[in-house]
């Protein structure tokens, strides 16, 4: 067999050389792509439930290109934190300030933008000192929800929630699998005085008969099977479950002071491209702008649409309670988000077990 | 001094001439090397283990390395530490390993105690409804493992269906809400592959095994004894396989362990990565000891099969012949196969039509469509459901194909036991499966998207290309176990015939060889399709942007609000059924169009 001439290798040498040629040139889906008019692609990270719309929305009024990652919000701050050291995203769009502050001890978010906007008081609670995100709505965590027609008398304080009345009726979300209930455990600990009182109040809670369930859909499940009668959940959930398709109408929810202010919120990367930075800016002007908050109310109607807006001027859709009577509060994400993990693992080991 | 060459037939060389220089020894001793070896052997080996490196050895070695050495990938501060590994062997987290080694073992265990009795009455008897064995395979296999622990939950938790039937049964809520009902979960997820694994096997056992058992005198229980051990190679693949899946299973340990109180390896795992900061030295920790763990079935298989050959198919293979089954046997054996598919098949069913069928978030008994005209009539501005679909099939037979090729190489490697590289590679392969999903892909990101890839150019991460690799790379562990017990049967006079008949490598390959794997290459085939359409946690962390596989759109309903729950589910419920018209597909294809020859190999005939 001559070896050079044989048409095996002949084979074998055109595949490796296509197989690696392919390798190298299906590289490339990095943010920044130009689209050859000065505009650079943006990439969006994003786990809200109407960024589809505002994307599609934002490429048709700006030209500008955009590659949206939607994912939830754990694998895509994974993605961040995985490839910190040769970032491929543009700006992050996710419920919750301490993933934002986390990012931004770490250096990671452009500092110092804030669009010139007419914040409302929600609005002004979530603004970061050093403009390291925009706030661009606001949920609140955590929403009682009952059953209007087996509950008569709901609870009026967190206090409520431990006497025996409530024995096993009450429930709520894994924090470890549930973005949104971290804040609310953190929320507890601030209005209760400290990470101990915080802890002691959970503690009496499971004493008094907690479920936990991993997110929303099983615990809201559990509520409807009457396996509960109270669950905690985000508002925008408990008022969705109330309307939405195969939903329950009888379900209502109650707010019980304080309640804990959750954002959504944008952080650019600070590592990308001055374009890309720049496009990224726009984006949160577009979004912030009537035409991009009506969007953000209709691009997912029984889910993340249903939040309170941080700008003068917009109006909550008119299935959202009024706030007239609510006390809220924030957290300082600085404080509590490095808590986190540290919190999640003794609700693990002491809760949830 | 005489120079002492190896060579490869013939004669001796004469030894080289003094003042010889040492390059004309070099290209002496390699063309001796090259001589009667065709350009596959020479360097197909070199390109599957190059192959290998790069895409399971390198993302599964930089995901683990970072429980030693976090700040290698920028993860923390340190060169070389212990701390997170000590953390490991601490506390709440060695409880959770623990729990998670017997019970991967337990689970093993009992898929190979259901799988086996199966694959044998489907392939060797005359149990009626045989045909819809292997479908309702890869059924199980297709379903997300947190749908059968979700129906399972929905049947027996307090205020559950069984109570509300008046079932009044807190000893059954006891039971599966605990220990015993997670490893009845993982086991019966092990079955799929215990059955793939030994339906290869019996594909290679002759009759003629049984004719000379019988012919001495052996009863039929003392024939099927003797007959048993040969098919150690697939057994042993199916406990290690059932034991490394289960060990990385999430879906399982995030809902029905979790709610049992019962916690498991993995979930500690994703709740480090889950909070915020991601620690992915206590997650690469922990991955370590899982992989370490898939250490103890290879090392059981090692003992049990050293010093022993399973070649057994060869020209002179005859046809096995299938058992007639008395009216007693066959009314015994329905009802233990009805009673797997109820647990299998019927409570994931539930689950899943429960909530994406029935009204207030699947807990009324009042049918609802509303889940799945949201399918088809999605929200001006929301994405379609079909794409995903579209893209994860593609993803699918792409990846499933290549696998192919791979998982047949690796197949080979591993029956040939006595080599120490078949050792290692045995082990590489299964503690690929071992390391959950998460960790595996975490390991692309950190090494694929390094900054040096970025300066030459090559931009691997958050592209097609690299989500299809990953897809292959994680598929290929199981596809080779599931072939390996097939591929130790083969004897070398197949293909050595087809050679004395003048056939190139190749061809001697393709028509001494592969009809008499085609059956067991099919299996593979479909195996890897089925992983991959709905894989999860690959899928998430590799994604292109714009270009989203079902999973992640699937998820993402799922685990945000309770009224896409029911839309996820109702995407879960119509992913499954395309995906077994896939399933479907290929079997009928495979039937109609393989030579007669082919499907004759691994068949039986009735006695």
């Amino acid at each position: 067999m001559n070896f050079f001439t044989s048409n095996k290798l002949r084979i074998l040498g055109g595949a490796l050389a296509v197989g690696a040629v392919a390798l190298a040139g299906c590289g490339s889906s990095g943010g920044t792509s130009s689209s050859g008019s000065g505009k650079v692609t943006l990439v969006v990270y994003s786990a809200q439930g109407y960024d589809h719309a505002e994307v599609a929305a934002f490429q048709k009024a700006t030209g500008i290109p955009v590659k949206l990652d939607d994912n939830s919000t754990g694998p895509l701050l994974t993605q961040i934190e995985a490839s910190k050291n040769n970032p491929n995203w543009g700006l992050l769009w996710v419920d919750g300030t301490t993933a934002f502050a986390g990012l931004d001890v770490q250096g990671l978010l452009q500092k110092g933008y804030e669009p010139s906007v007419s914040w409302n008081s929600l609005g002004l609670q979530s603004l970061p000192k050093d403009k390291s995100w925009t706030p661009t709505g606001v949920t609140l965590m955590a929403a009682v929800v009952y059953n209007k027609t087996k509950v008569t008398d709901p609870p009026s304080t967190w206090q409520d929630l431990l006497s025996s009345k409530w024995k096993g009726d009450v429930g709520m979300n894994d924090p470890a699998q549930s973005g949104p209930t971290y804040p609310f455990i953190a929320g507890m600990m601030n209005y209760l005085g400290g990470v101990s009182q915080g802890e002691s109040y959970f503690t009496k809670l499971k004493q008094n008969g907690l479920v936990v369930n991993s997110t929303n859909g099983p615990t809201l499940q559990a509520l409807t099977s009457g396996r509960i009668k109270l669950a905690l959940v985000q508002s925008s959930a408990g008022i969705g479950a109330g309307f939405g398709p195969g939903s329950d109408p009888n379900l209502t929810i109650k707010y019980l002071n304080p309640v804990t202010l959750l954002p959504s919120a944008i952080g650019i990367d600070a590592k990308a491209p001055a374009t890309e930075r720049k496009e990224a800016e726009e984006f949160i002007k577009y979004v912030l702008s009537p035409a991009g908050q009506k969007v953000m109310q209709s691009g997912d109607p029984y889910g993340d649409s249903l939040y309170y807006p941080v700008l003068n001027g917009v109006s909550p859709k008119p299935e959202l309670p009024s706030l007239a009577s609510v006390k809220t509060q924030s957290i300082n994400p600085y404080t509590w988000g490095p808590k986190e993990a540290t919190i999640n693992s003794w609700f693990d080991s002491n809760i949830l077990r | 001094m005489t120079v002492t060459t190896e060579h490869r037939g013939g004669p001796a060389p004469p030894p080289p001439a003094p003042g010889r220089r040492v390059w004309d020894n070099i290209a002496e001793r390699t063309a001796r090397l090259l001589a009667g070896r065709s350009v596959g052997g020479i360097i197909g080996q070199p390109i599957f283990w190059l192959l290998l490196i790069l895409f399971i050895l390198v993302p599964c070695a930089s995901s683990l390395v970072l429980a030693i050495s976090p700040r290698l990938f920028d993860q923390d501060s340190q060169w070389f530490t212990l701390t997170f590994l000590r953390q490991a062997f601490t506390g709440a987290t060695a409880i959770a390993i623990t729990n998670s080694l017997w019970v991967s073992g337990a689970a093993a265990g009992l898929g190979l105690a259901i799988g086996f009795p199966i694959a044998w009455l489907a392939n060797r008897t005359t149990l009626p409804g045989r045909r819809f064995v292997m479908p309702s395979m890869w059924l199980v296999v297709l379903l997300p493992s947190w749908l059968p622990a979700l129906g399972w939950e929905r049947i027996v938790q307090q205020q559950g269906v069984m109570y509300r039937l008046g079932m009044d049964w807190p000893w059954v809520t006891h039971l599966i809400m605990g220990p015993f009902g997670v490893v009845l979960l993982l086991g019966l997820r092990s079955v799929p592959f215990t059955y793939l694994a030994i339906t290869a096997g019996l594909a290679g056992l002759g009759q003629e095994f049984e004719d000379a058992a019988r012919v001495h005198g052996a009863s039929r229980s003392q024939t099927l004894r003797l007959i048993w051990p040969m098919l150690a190679p697939a057994i042993w693949s199916a406990v290690a396989i059932g034991f490394a899946e289960a060990i990385s299973d999430f879906g399982v340990a995030s809902t029905l362990a979790l709610n049992s109180n019962f916690t498991l390896g993995t979930y500690q795992l994703y709740a480090d990565i889950g909070n915020f900061p991601p620690s992915f030295p206590a997650a690469s920790s922990l991955g370590l000891l899982l992989v370490a763990a898939v250490a103890i079935p290879l090392a059981l298989q090692a003992r049990a099969l050293r010093g022993r050959s399973y070649q057994m198919l060869s020209g002179r293979t005859r046809q096995a012949v299938r058992r007639e089954l008395t009216a007693r046997g066959k009314a015994a054996v329905l009802s233990g196969m009805a009673l797997f598919y109820v647990i299998a098949l019927g409570v994931p069913a539930f689950g899943a039509v429960s909530t994406s069928l029935l009204t207030n978030f699947g807990s009324s008994f009042t049918f609802t469509l509303a889940n799945y005209r949201e399918l088809f009539h999605p929200l001006a501005g929301q994405p379609g459901q079909f794409s995903p679909l579209a893209r994860s099939f593609a993803y699918g037979a792409i990846a499933a194909s290549v696998t192919l090729v791979g998982a047949f190489v690796a197949a080979w490697l591993l029956a040939q036991r006595r080599q120490k590289s078949s050792r290692m590679l045995d082990f590489v392969l299964l503690a690929a499966v071992a390391l959950p999903g998460v960790v595996f892909a975490a390991g692309y990101i950190f090494f694929y998207n390094l900054p040096m890839f970025s300066k030459i150019h090559i931009d691997l991460y958050q592209t097609q290309t690299l989500l299809v690799i990953a897809y292959i790379a994680s598929s290929l562990p199981t596809s080779a176990r599931v072939l390996v017990g097939a591929v130790s049967q083969l004897q070398s006079s197949l293909r050595d015939a087809a050679r004395a008949h003048g056939a190139g490598a190749f061809t001697a390959w393709a028509r001494g060889v592969l009809p008499v794997v085609s059956r067991p290459l099919t299996m593979a085939w479909l195996l890897t399709f089925s992983g991959i359409f709905l894989e999860l946690p690959i899928s998430q962390l590799l994604y292109a942007p714009n270009e989203p596989p079902a999973s992640v759109a699937i998820n993402d309903n799922l685990s945000t609000y309770a009224t896409s729950f029911g839309v996820g589910m109702a995407q879960s419920v119509l992913a499954v059924a395309i995906a077994l018209v896939v399933v479907a597909a290929v079997l009928g294809g495979y039937r109609l169009f393989a030579p007669a020859g082919w499907r004759r190999i691994g068949a039986t005939t009735r006695g």
